[in-house]
């Protein structure tokens, strides 16, 4: 793949900050000091384990918070070892982020420098407070860049690189258009949904994109719950298809199968999943509308 | 945010940076520190050019980066030999600037060539844990372009729709027209495909600009998309090449929706290249014909269209 390369890199500089900052750590004077900075270091090297080339993990907002606290409070507990490490408030709001965190991101940093900026002469600490103020603004449109071309392809970008599944928002617009095909084919046509356990997700995803044909395409519809929209010569066929689907999918919690011209909404049949009793036999789940 | 507002962004910044230049060489004549006033003197017009050099041309605002860098090289370069207390303060400053400034690949280089420069320049930094505090800046700081790239690559690998328009990418147009080979074969279906060439793509690109290019694609993806059926894939094959994947279609049908687009491309007027020309072609899959094989053809097909 032309961009795996670059997961191997990131993880290496991942790891490179995580080893620098265990180096640190022995050297802090007192425990608090020394316990932010292996909790920093813990957070580069998890981080250097679940970095991958997919839309999997979207980044967690917990997890993104952290490494701005953690930065807050080292400047806070350590404000002579670490003077320097005020600038890199401006790499922090680099990142892709949410509105709001920004916000806090830069309420952090100007709390951080009015600490650092009482040992300092008035002047000087005016003239770095001005000089951060732009390095963010810097920062800020950096990471504004992204976020528009984020907002509208997550909405129809694949979830993994090469696998043929697809967010929930993608089949909203593909039902349509494939029940009027359905029509006009004169062939049968349904919705599955599959209800799994939470960690067995993309084990499962992968197997379904695997199981059904090419043009049968999967998605995921939330943590648990996976789509696909299946085709056969008539309804007998079908029936036939879904118990060998099922055979060799595995234990799944919960199914429900909709052919496409009964479908009303994606929403309505979700709730009517919501609804059907947790059976043991995934066999039996099965309802026929 | 536009490329636009980030050049006026930019400009502004480097504009204000050179005011508090100005400002910190007036509080320093106020009090009596006249050796210290030529070097913010000198700098101020320097980031005033560079704001303006912004401005200019892509090549120009590349070279204005490299000016507000050097700017701020020099200012810590001074502070750094001092006795005072605020050097290892100041020493965080040209790493995170270099990254703000300039791609990840050189500001990484930059940056980890500066180090001993940065560490030798004040007597009172060589000391183990600065330089690892300045070292884990340079690493830390570096993870946010990182971070950038990494998400704008995966965008790349997984939007099935290409950057220019709005036709579906080549690798994603393969992987459909696969899958629609085998759905014909299954349902015992016709598919047609229409080859659609743009000759005058690179020549608007290259004589009116971004704009008449852009302006090229969207009349062709407007009127593909009226002339055309809702399950109709286009598709983005190579720079001026696209396809029509018409599902479930005769040679009949497939002439008529050539026929149709052909008109409707030629009434279209834009207001740099004038009227919209295209050349069109319809190829069918043959019965038992493989899609790998199906493919060959209408890749052998695009090319000869395209050199003609």
């Amino acid at each position: 793949m032309q961009s795996k390369y670059k997961v191997g890199l990131l993880r290496l500089n991942l790891v490179l900050a995580a080893l620098l900052l265990a180096l640190m750590a022995p050297a802090s004077e007192n425990l608090t000091e020394a316990l932010l900075l292996w909790m920093a270091a813990g957070w580069l090297a998890v981080s250097a384990a679940l970095v991958e080339f997919s839309h999997r993990r979207p980044a967690l907002v917990p997890w993104q918070l952290l490494p701005s606290l953690l930065l807050a409070a080292l400047l806070f507990t350590a404000p002579e070892r670490f003077p320097l490490w005020l600038w890199a408030w401006a790499a922090l709001i680099m990142l892709p982020q949410p509105g709001w965190m920004s916000g806090l991101n830069l309420l952090l940093a100007m709390l951080s420098w009015s600490w650092l900026a009482r040992e300092m002469p008035p002047e000087q600490a005016a003239f770095a407070g001005a000089l951060l103020a732009a390095l963010l603004l810097l920062g800020l449109s950096r990471s504004r860049d992204l976020a528009p071309l984020r907002g509208v392809a997550s909405r129809r970008a694949h979830l993994v690189p090469g696998l043929r599944l697809w967010p929930r928002a993608q089949l909203a617009r593909d039902l349509i258009r494939e029940r009027a095909r359905v029509h006009r084919d004169g062939v049968h046509g349904e919705l599955m949904l599959l209800r799994t356990e939470r960690q067995r997700l993309w084990p499962q995803a992968q197997r379904l994109c695997d199981l059904t044909r090419s043009f049968e395409h999967c998605y995921r519809i939330d943590g648990r719950t996976l789509a696909t929209l299946l085709l056969s010569a008539d309804a007998e066929q079908a029936e036939g298809r879904r118990t060998e689907l099922l055979a060799r999918m595995g234990p799944v919690r919960r199914l429900r199968t909709t052919p496409l011209d009964q479908v009303v909404s994606l929403a309505e049949e979700c709730r009517a999943l919501e609804r059907q009793p947790a059976t043991a036999s995934a066999q039996r789940g099965v309802e026929h509308v | 945010m536009s490329e636009l507002q980030h050049v006026k962004l930019h400009a502004g910044l480097y504009f204000l940076a050179a005011l508090l230049l100005v400002g910190q060489a007036n509080w320093f004549y106020l009090v009596g520190d006249y050796d210290r006033i030529l070097l913010p003197a000198l700098l101020a017009p320097l980031l005033i050019t560079a704001a303006l050099m912004r401005l200019g041309q892509p090549e120009t605002a590349r070279l204005s980066a490299y000016l507000v860098l050097v700017c701020g090289y020099l200012l810590v370069a001074i502070e750094l030999p001092g006795e005072s207390s605020l050097a290892p303060f100041w020493l965080g400053l040209p790493p995170v600037l270099t990254l703000l400034l300039l791609p990840l690949g050189p500001a990484m280089l930059l940056n980890l060539t500066l180090t001993p420069i940065w560490l030798l320049l004040g007597e009172s930094l060589l000391d183990r844990d600065l330089a690892l505090g300045y070292l884990s800046l340079v690493m830390v700081a570096g993870l946010a372009p990182w971070e950038i790239l990494h998400q704008r690559a995966l965008l790349k690998a997984t939007d099935p729709l290409d950057e220019e328009c709005d036709a579906i990418r080549r690798s994603a147009l393969h992987d459909r027209l696969q899958s629609e080979c085998e759905r014909a074969e299954l349902l015992d279906q016709r598919l047609a495909v229409l080859v659609i060439h743009l000759p005058q793509l690179e020549m608007a690109g290259e004589q009116f600009g971004a704009g008449a290019r852009r302006a090229l694609l969207t009349s062709l993806c407007d009127t593909v998309l009226r002339c055309s059926r809702d399950h109709d894939l286009l598709g983005r094959e190579g720079e001026a090449d696209f396809w029509l994947v018409l599902p479930d279609t005769s040679e009949n049908g497939a002439l008529l929706v050539r026929q149709r687009l052909k008109e409707s491309l030629q009434s279209t007027v834009l207001l740099d290249t004038g009227r919209v020309d295209s050349r069109l072609y319809d190829c069918h899959l043959g019965k038992g014909e493989s899609p790998q094989r199906f493919l060959q053809r209408l890749q052998i097909t695009t090319q000869r269209h395209a050199e003609s």
